[in-house]
């Protein structure tokens, strides 16, 4: 946070012109060792914190998934009857359904907006500031304080929602009954959350496309509309298949707001209408003990993921028409 | 290469961690306490290197002591740290047993993290009876010659089949009564005393008529809370009264579809449901908390420990306007903990004293005055002090005399391993019909099909 | 909003943006909704927070705050189960530290996979991208284990050391280092005689400033507001600020007003970060080493 300064002045003795000779005396193996090596070196940081703290635990759980394995309790040996199980469980598919259906819910609408949003503080207006400040202030919300907030806005005998749905004359609606409200509230508390994050994300992108391709559009008479179009978004495509890739990872990891929206039940609701995978996961973990289901349906997850991404990716580099 | 990880990190499947060398020397433990202080300060100097606890500094030992909810243990703390000053004690209290339960039985797996005495909820003390090596055998820390102090079953259901290893001592147990809004009866023309309120309802069928009684006169509010409170007190009482267990038997076995103590909970509950009584709020959700608050049912079905929860829930504005009376269909059993030291303790000689001085009759006497948990002990169930307590909250009411009165003869409870999650399955279920998304064969059917699903 | 006051000096260059970019009617009913829904629920966070418990469920409920700010912070901050001054000061050191470290390796590794070449560059991206997928919620159990084992649960570092980097962090810089560093410079500062790190520091870091900002404010709020990952591997005895929140929660008894203001002060602190980070980098961030 404390950069810029540091790196101004970094910046302002980049050409100094002293040291150049010393360096040229010393430069030949010296040279070529930086730049055979610096980028293993650059990269490494990453990859072995992630050997120690992803890869590890992942190898793990899979280990754990081979077992009929307990906290407390028996730890045999069982192949692959785990993940057998999990292809035929119904409650897991459930999850599976639950998750995918909460994902397109929530994600669709929350990338539009975004997009959407972006566009409109990347105009030119009095009170910038406040309004990119409120439009992002839900960012700075912690997933338990919105669920917690959100949970008592949808609450069916006290919610302020249905209070003021009651002026227009509709029923209470018990939020966590039906599987329609429920993700409708979840989804809510998602895009509140982190379409201000999505926004910020593509205006970043935005601003970093250079201005003169607006300001020739505008000559041969593009109207903002299609400058829109035509520039504005195939110039964000990275940025897009990021935020996509980013919310799906996300989207499938759905856990703190479900679980609390049902006030900690890992059951997701009276016929599981709004569990996810993830808290599918926790149960057989925490409710049954059982961490050798539970590391076979967290592989399982995985491979939706991934399968997920991919699809993903693949298809908006297509509508996409061009490289990512 | 997991396996042989496991057991070095203090999962003992054997022999019993070297801390103190203080383990099995059974009798004359009082005596040895003060022999034994400066060898054990020593002791907890280097092993607070070892694991971080810290705090030993002052040559003081540390006790932590992990609970959930309430057991009304402070002023207990404050009292044994002046008798015993070599002693500091931690208290880690988790509001929520849901959150409770997984952190326990990791710390219990891991054989480290717990505190030197936890709670064990009855629930899941079944499953860690399955292996009580985990847990320091306080037996051997001289709580055999304590057995009079425990009603007889309690005490039977920490304690080993062969009878050799004693896993915890009890705390408290669950007694049922049935709470009801004072102000609420009076506004349906319905009796207001409790002694009359007891009387209308002898049965169920008694207290559904005195339900539609009520629902004639009140609008604004319902006759019960909801049905998963009510089926949790209904089924721990038909229960206790009949087979002695809900959905396993005692092999273990899962039974819930030929139990008719549960099909009579299940059917009775749903009756009154059906009949438009309930408010269909889902206990300790926050709604039913403020529906508590907001006056929004009449009565509720009121274990012991559930006295300070309303009293909390419902805040100081409806203070003298609850009251207890007797419950319909006779008394049961519903909750109630034990104290156990992990044997991952490294001052288990320290902590059994402590569990011990907790749960000893004038301990539980103290627990009841503070929070209504009512005692195990058969000395302190006797004594005046808990037989003539009266809460003023509830409208002054002699919840002693009430609850106290009839728990020398409530029958255990034989739960089984997996009696969480099924439980939760057949509260599922009855939640669907409430909202209307099951008829209720439909949910009985399903809430049988999950239960297998769960003791798989 | 950090990052388009850093181009403000450029927008004042080009003489036809003012009316290019200006705002519609339409655009400002937009802003104006998406606002109000924004605000609302802190709003109402508030509301509750200067209030009594007694006002969740009444009718009509309230809409302005109310006098009990005072009296409820000093229950919030005097109430001993959830620790709730030691959790802010965990969170701040936590959030802190990953936050420092996050800049640094993902700009790092960012910077390395964008623009330098080396063997097996394309064979570690697939590797890094595919490490992304992980849903951190598998890695819980056995990671508790491993915390467990070097006996680090219940210690801040647990909550510290294993976020020290993100895949999201390394993908978030690379693909920004791909967009707005040219060949060229890297190219032209080789020639100068630059080392690898050299060029990191003077030409990289410049470019990266913006991005590097929201990646900054990002990895600090996620910090600060992980949630399930303290709760599984701290102790009530040491929380975090979220995992204190969840204390005051009880499932036995709901104060609102209580929560409400713990959710309040909790969000506090990063609303105050966000003000002045943006203050901070106004001033300090000019045009990048692209137009320089």
């Amino acid at each position: 946070m404390t950069a810029p300064a540091r790196v101004r002045r970094a910046k302002a003795d980049l050409p100094a012109p002293a040291d150049r000779p010393a360096r040229r005396r010393s430069a030949g193996r010296l040279a070529r060792w930086d730049v055979k090596f610096s980028p293993y070196l650059f990269v490494s940081p990453y990859f072995l914190l992630f050997a120690a703290f992803g890869a590890f635990p992942m190898l793990y759980t899979l280990w754990v998934a081979l077992h009929d394995w307990e906290l407390v309790g028996s730890r045999g040996f069982v192949g692959l009857a785990n993940f057998r199980m999990v292809l035929t469980d119904p409650q897991f598919w459930n999850s599976v359904w639950n998750t995918a259906g909460m994902f397109v819910v929530a994600t669709v609408p929350q990338l539009l907006l975004a997009l959407l949003l972006a566009n409109a503080l990347n105009r030119r207006m009095r009170g910038q500031t406040l309004l990119r400040m409120g439009v992002l202030a839900p960012m700075v919300t912690s997933v338990a304080a919105v669920a917690i907030v959100f949970s008592q806005l949808f609450s069916r005998d006290f919610g302020l929602v249905n209070y003021v749905l009651g002026w227009f004359g509709v029923e209470r609606i018990d939020w966590a009954a039906e599987r329609w409200s429920s993700w409708l509230a979840i989804s809510v508390m998602v895009d509140w959350r982190w379409t201000g994050y999505n926004a910020l994300i593509y205006l970043a992108a935005m601003q970093s496309i250079p201005r003169d391709l607006y300001e020739a559009a505008a000559i041969d008479g593009a109207s903002r509309r299609r400058q829109f179009w035509t520039i504005t978004l195939p110039m964000l495509r990275p940025t897009i298949i990021f935020t996509a890739i980013i919310s799906t990872i996300g989207g499938f990891q759905l856990f703190t707001e479900p679980l609390l929206f049902g006030n900690g039940d890992m059951a997701g609701g009276s016929l599981r209408q709004f569990q996810t995978v993830t808290m599918y996961m926790f149960e057989n973990a925490f409710g049954r003990f059982d961490y050798g289901y539970a590391s076979a349906v967290s592989w399982m997850l995985f491979v939706i993921i991934l399968f997920g991404s991919l699809l993903n990716f693949l298809w908006l580099r297509r509508v996409g028409g061009g490289k990512a | 290469m997991p396996a042989p990880h496991f057991r070095r990190s203090g999962a003992p499947h054997g022999e019993p961690p070297k801390t103190s060398g203080a383990h099995p020397r059974p009798a004359g433990r009082a005596r040895r306490r003060g022999r034994l202080g400066a060898g054990l300060a020593a002791a907890a100097l280097v092993l607070a290197a070892g694991c971080g606890g810290g705090g030993a500094d002052d040559g003081k030992i540390t006790l932590t002591v992990d609970t959930f909810s309430t057991f009304g243990y402070e002023e207990l703390f404050k009292q044994y740290e002046a008798q015993h000053p070599n002693i500091r004690i931690k208290h880690r209290n988790v509001v929520q047993l849901d959150d409770y339960l997984p952190r326990l039985e990791k710390w219990i797996a891991a054989g480290r993290g717990a505190g030197d005495v936890v709670a064990i909820e009855e629930g899941i003390l079944t499953k860690f009876m399955a292996q009580p090596d985990r847990f320091v055998n306080l037996l051997d820390h001289g709580a055999g010659s304590l057995q009079g102090n425990f009603l007889d079953w309690k005490w039977r259901q920490a304690l080993t089949p062969d009878g050799r290893y004693l896993v915890g001592l009890g705390t408290d147990v669950g007694g049922l009564a049935m709470c009801y809004r004072t102000d609420l009866f009076a506004k349906a023309g319905l009796p207001t005393d409790r002694e009359k309120v007891g009387e209308l309802w002898p049965t169920w069928d008694a207290y559904i008529a005195t339900g539609q009684r009520f629902a004639a006169k009140v609008k604004d509010a319902k006759f019960v809370d909801g049905a998963v409170n009510l089926y949790n007190s209904m089924l721990a009482q038909q229960a206790s009264q009949t087979v002695g267990h809900t959905y396993f038997d005692p092999s273990g076995k899962l039974v819930a579809a030929g139990n008719p103590a549960v099909k009579t909970a299940w059917d009775t509950t749903l009756k009154i449901q059906r009949s438009g009584l309930s408010a269909g709020l889902k206990s300790f959700e926050p709604s039913w908390g403020t529906g508590l608050k907001e006056a929004r049912f009449a009565t509720i079905a009121c274990p012991s420990w559930m006295l300070g929860v309303i009293k909390e829930n419902a805040g100081a504005a409806a203070a003298g306007k609850w009251d207890v009376a007797a419950i319909p269909g006779g008394s049961g059993s519903r909750g109630g903990s034990f104290l156990a030291v992990p044997r991952g303790s490294e001052h288990p000689r320290e902590a059994a004293e402590l569990a011990k001085f907790l749960t000893s009759p004038q301990s539980q006497i103290a627990a009841f005055k503070a929070r209504n948990n009512l005692p195990s002990s058969p000395q302190a169930l006797d004594d005046p002090a808990v037989k003539s307590f009266r809460n003023e909250y509830f409208n002054n009411a002699p919840v002693g005399e009430i609850y106290a009165g009839g728990a020398k003869a409530l029958k255990p409870l034989y739960l089984g391993e997996d009696t969480n999650p099924v439980n939760q399955r057949f509260e599922d279920a009855l939640l669907a019909v409430e909202q209307d998304k099951l008829t209720p064969d439909a949910a009985w059917t399903k809430a049988l099909a999950d239960a297998e699903r769960e003791a798989r | 909003m950090i990052v388009i006051n850093s181009r403000r000096p450029r927008r004042r260059r080009g003489g036809t943006l003012a009316t290019l970019w200006g705002a519609g009617p339409l655009t400002r009913i937009t802003l104006a909704a998406t606002i109000a829904a924004s605000v609302f629920p802190l709003y109402w966070m508030l509301v509750v927070a200067t209030r009594t418990n007694d006002v969740v469920g009444s009718v009509p409920p309230p809409v302005v705050p109310g006098g009990e700010l005072g009296r409820n912070l000093a229950r919030l901050f005097g109430d001993e189960q959830a620790r709730f001054g030691l959790g802010l000061v965990n969170s701040a050191i936590a959030a802190s530290a990953v936050t420092v470290s996050t800049l640094l390796f993902a700009s790092l590794a960012g910077f390395a996979f964008a623009k330098l070449r080396f063997r097996g560059r394309n064979g570690l991206l697939l590797v890094m991208l595919a490490t992304m997928m992980v849903p951190v919620q598998m890695g819980i159990i056995p990671l508790y284990m491993l915390m467990a084992e070097i006996g680090w649960t219940g210690k801040l570092q647990a909550v510290i050391v294993p976020f020290l980097v993100t895949g999201f962090g390394v993908f978030m810089m690379r693909q920004y280092t791909m967009q707005a560093l040219p060949d060229e410079l890297i190219e032209a500062a080789r020639i100068d005689g630059c080392s690898t790190w050299r060029i990191y520091w003077s030409v990289v870091l410049p470019v990266l400033r913006p991005a590097m900002a929201v990646l900054g404010l990002f990895t600090f709020m996620q910090t600060w507001n992980e949630f399930i990952w303290p709760l599984a591997v701290l102790d009530p005895d040491n929380p975090t600020v979220q995992y204190s929140l969840n204390l005051l929660n009880g499932s036995y008894y709901t104060d609102y007003s209580l929560m409400f203001t713990g959710t309040a002060v909790s969000t506090l602190p990063l609303l105050v970060i966000f003000l002045l980070c943006g203050r901070q980098l106004i001033g300090g961030i000019m045009d990048g080493a692209l137009k320089a």
